[in-house]
């Protein structure tokens, strides 16, 4: 077994990875609004779920591919990968925005407690689900396939395939100008400035919706990425995927330490190769129960997650 | 909606009865009129297997009251049980204590089944599904002795002979095969594998997994499968999950054979994947789709129902004749249509001849073999 792990090492690694990433990026769109309110905005799985659907409906509905087509190459793969990247992205990001102001907003005004959103956000996430179930008739959809998933290369005995490697560049990008934007912009101060106090902030001048809607915003751009790569890697999606990638994403938050980006990036990662190995070596329908034996055996001896910190300190 | 529905079929059903009494001599002198049940999900989530039978029923129905013309009509009742076992447990009594009722086509699903069976037991209404594959339902060796004795028949092949054909279908033409196989742990793929089991030769197996329906990552099984060199892959789940697996799998470079067994036989299965993908995936079922049996078939069907047929419409056809056949015979109450089915021996829509054992399970039945080719699945005649 061990030989045969040997083997397979560098290809379930890449998997595990390409797998991560997508894990880091919803993980933020949960970890991004609970730094800046303390909630769980569970509405976020049904984001990425929507996210998916905005990807296939670029790929079939406006470039017209079927699962008969010629894959498209060159200026035109780049061109069609780049509109529904930027697609699922916008479509996320503003139907974030939409759900703070619809589910929460009145809620936080109201000085309603942490109990009121949390069944907000679990309804908003039941109505965005059933809606497309609806719509769909129920059924698993597919995205027709756009780009070869070619092999680029080996990494000792491992593939390298095309699409592993463009979800983790990718992923690595965002991450670097998401880091760059909450660091180093003003709004990303006034986010880092509400997240440490908000009555501070507020009587410095910040305007707290303000902030909140931009969290949002930026927390559903990296959930809305995290659909396009979801369906570069594996091309289909249901109505119901949402749960389950949200309970991992979420996962991977806690195991990081919510409330941080550093927490949600190792999280992702580690939930991502953790699942990979664990399903080769103990079997797949292992996978969940070694996952949750390694969160609570962290959360037991790091109640916070591994990069947990204290409530007051910065969340960059 | 549930609710509506279930309240109008009683209606009709208890409207049908007293009008029975009433009118029946005044209304159509000549002609007898006769009542057979279809049950299966024509609500629902499954409800395109539930109305894809029941056209398949009202379409026999529809050729035999032509043929009969004034002698006999035969009305269908339909039940709509959503596939769901407590669904079918508030239907079914309806069903069983209508008399006028002398034969039910269905139900559609086995869990539904084996809810509706004391109903149907106790009232000794004969039962003939087209589509309910568990094998305990006529199992002798099942705790009680076969669940639908005396009333319930089948003229669908079950698991048991499914498992070994699929093994053998997936292995035809392989020098040395060395097969792999994963089910979706689902009663249905679960079960699938355990029939398989004593049909594999020695040697011939190199690995199994057990992969949750939820699954989207297959990296894990797809290592496993290149680990072990198989040559050729079995999957025991239905076709969202196989569509994925089998792209991840023919993604990382697998060039071996794919097969799966009818949970796969859907015709959205071939929407899900890239055709290059699915080509050549080999796929068992007792089914076979009408335009395979004759496309004259398939078009006037397409002409008189206004749609094309579903997966189970030639079971359905073959369900609803045999108890037609019965009612050209004369029968006219459960007791004779239940010594009728039983006796019965005919031939189906294929050609192939129908007829039931002791355990109502169909006489030597077969499975069938298809093919994706081109981005279609195509009938390559019985497993042999």
């Amino acid at each position: 077994m061990i030989g045969n792990f040997l083997d397979q090492f560098w290809s379930l690694t890449f998997g595990g990875l390409s797998l991560g990433f997508i894990y880091i990026l919803i993980a933020l769109g949960y970890t991004m609004v609970y730094g800046v309110l303390r909630m769980i905005n569970f509405a976020n799985s049904e984001v990425f779920m929507i996210a998916t659907f905005a990807t296939i409906i670029i790929v079939r509905d406006v470039y017209k591919f079927t699962q008969t087509s010629e894959y498209a190459t060159g200026f035109r793969l780049w061109l069609i990968l780049g509109t529904a990247l930027l697609a699922s992205m916008l479509v996320a990001g503003v139907l974030s925005v939409l759900i703070e102001i619809v589910a929460y907003r009145r809620l936080r005004r109201m000085n309603s407690g942490i109990l009121a959103p949390l069944i907000s956000a679990i309804g908003v996430s039941m109505v965005l689900a059933e809606s497309v179930r609806i719509m769909s008739d129920s059924r698993p959809v597919a995205s027709p396939r756009a780009m070869e998933k070619s092999f680029i290369g080996k990494f000792f005995d491992a593939d390298i395939r095309l699409d592993n490697t463009i979800i983790i560049i990718a992923a690595i990008i965002l991450l670097i100008l998401l880091l760059a934007f909450v660091n180093k912009t003003r709004l990303g101060k006034a986010i880092r400035a509400v997240s440490m106090n908000g009555n501070a902030a507020k009587l410095m001048g910040i305007n707290i919706d303000g902030v909140v809607s931009i969290t949002f915003l930026v927390g559903g751009l990296m959930t809305g990425a995290a659909g396009f790569f979801y369906v570069l890697k594996y091309e289909n999606t249901s109505f119901s995927i949402g749960f389950e990638l949200g309970i991992a994403a979420f996962t991977a938050a806690i195991l990081g330490g919510i409330g941080n980006i550093k927490g949600a990036f190792y999280g992702g990662l580690a939930l991502g190769l953790l699942e990979t190995y664990a399903s080769f070596f103990l079997g797949t329908q292992w996978k969940a129960v070694t996952v949750f034996v390694v969160l609570v055996l962290i959360l037991y001896t790091k109640p916070n997650g591994l990069f947990g910190e204290a409530m007051t300190q910065t969340r960059a | 909606m549930k609710k509506l529905r279930l309240t109008s079929v009683a209606a009709a059903a208890a409207l049908a009865a007293a009008s029975l009494v009433a009118y029946a001599p005044a209304s159509n002198a000549a002609a007898k009129t006769i009542t057979i049940g279809f049950q299966g999900p024509l609500t629902g989530e499954e409800a395109q297997v539930g109305q894809d039978e029941l056209a398949g029923v009202l379409y026999a129905v529809r050729l035999f009251n032509a043929k009969n013309k004034g002698k006999y009509v035969v009305r269908v009742v339909q039940a709509d049980d959503q596939g769901d076992p407590a669904q079918a447990a508030k239907v079914a009594p309806g069903i069983a204590s209508n008399n006028k009722i002398i034969g039910l086509v269905g139900p559609a699903y086995s869990g539904a089944t084996i809810a509706s069976l004391p109903f149907y037991k106790q009232r000794l209404l004969p039962m003939i599904s087209p589509s309910a594959t568990r094998v305990s339902i006529t199992d002798p060796a099942s705790p009680g002795g076969a669940l639908g004795l005396p009333v319930f028949h089948r003229v669908v092949v079950t698991d048991k002979v499914q498992g070994p054909s699929l093994f053998k279908l997936a292995t035809k033409g392989v020098a040395t095969p060395k097969v792999f196989i994963v089910d979706d742990q689902s009663a249905y793929g679960v079960g699938l594998v355990d029939y398989m089991k004593p049909a594999i030769p020695a040697g011939q197996s190199v690995g199994f997994d057990s992969v949750s329906d939820k699954t989207t990552d297959w990296s894990a099984t797809v290592s496993k499968i290149k680990t072990a060199g198989a040559n050729v892959v079995i999957y025991t789940g239905y076709f969202p999950q196989a569509a994925v697996f089998f792209k991840q799998l023919r993604d990382s470079g697998y060039t071996g054979i794919l097969a799966g067994g009818d949970g796969v036989l859907s015709p959205s299965f071939v929407t899900l994947a890239p055709a290059s993908v699915l080509e050549g995936v080999r796929l068992t079922a007792g089914t076979v789709p009408l335009a395979d049996i004759s496309t004259k078939l398939e078009a006037d069907f397409k002409k008189k129902m206004g749609k094309a047929s579903g997966v189970y419409a030639a079971e359905s056809i073959d369900a609803a004749n045999i108890f037609l056949s019965c009612i050209a015979k004369g029968v006219s109450t459960r007791a004779a249509m239940l010594s009728c089915v039983k006796a019965f021996k005919g031939k189906s829509l294929t050609g192939a001849a129908l007829s039931f054992d002791a355990n109502g399970d169909v006489a030597g039945g077969a499975m069938n073999g298809f093919e994706v080719r081109g981005g279609a699945i195509k009938f390559t005649g019985p497993v042999k």
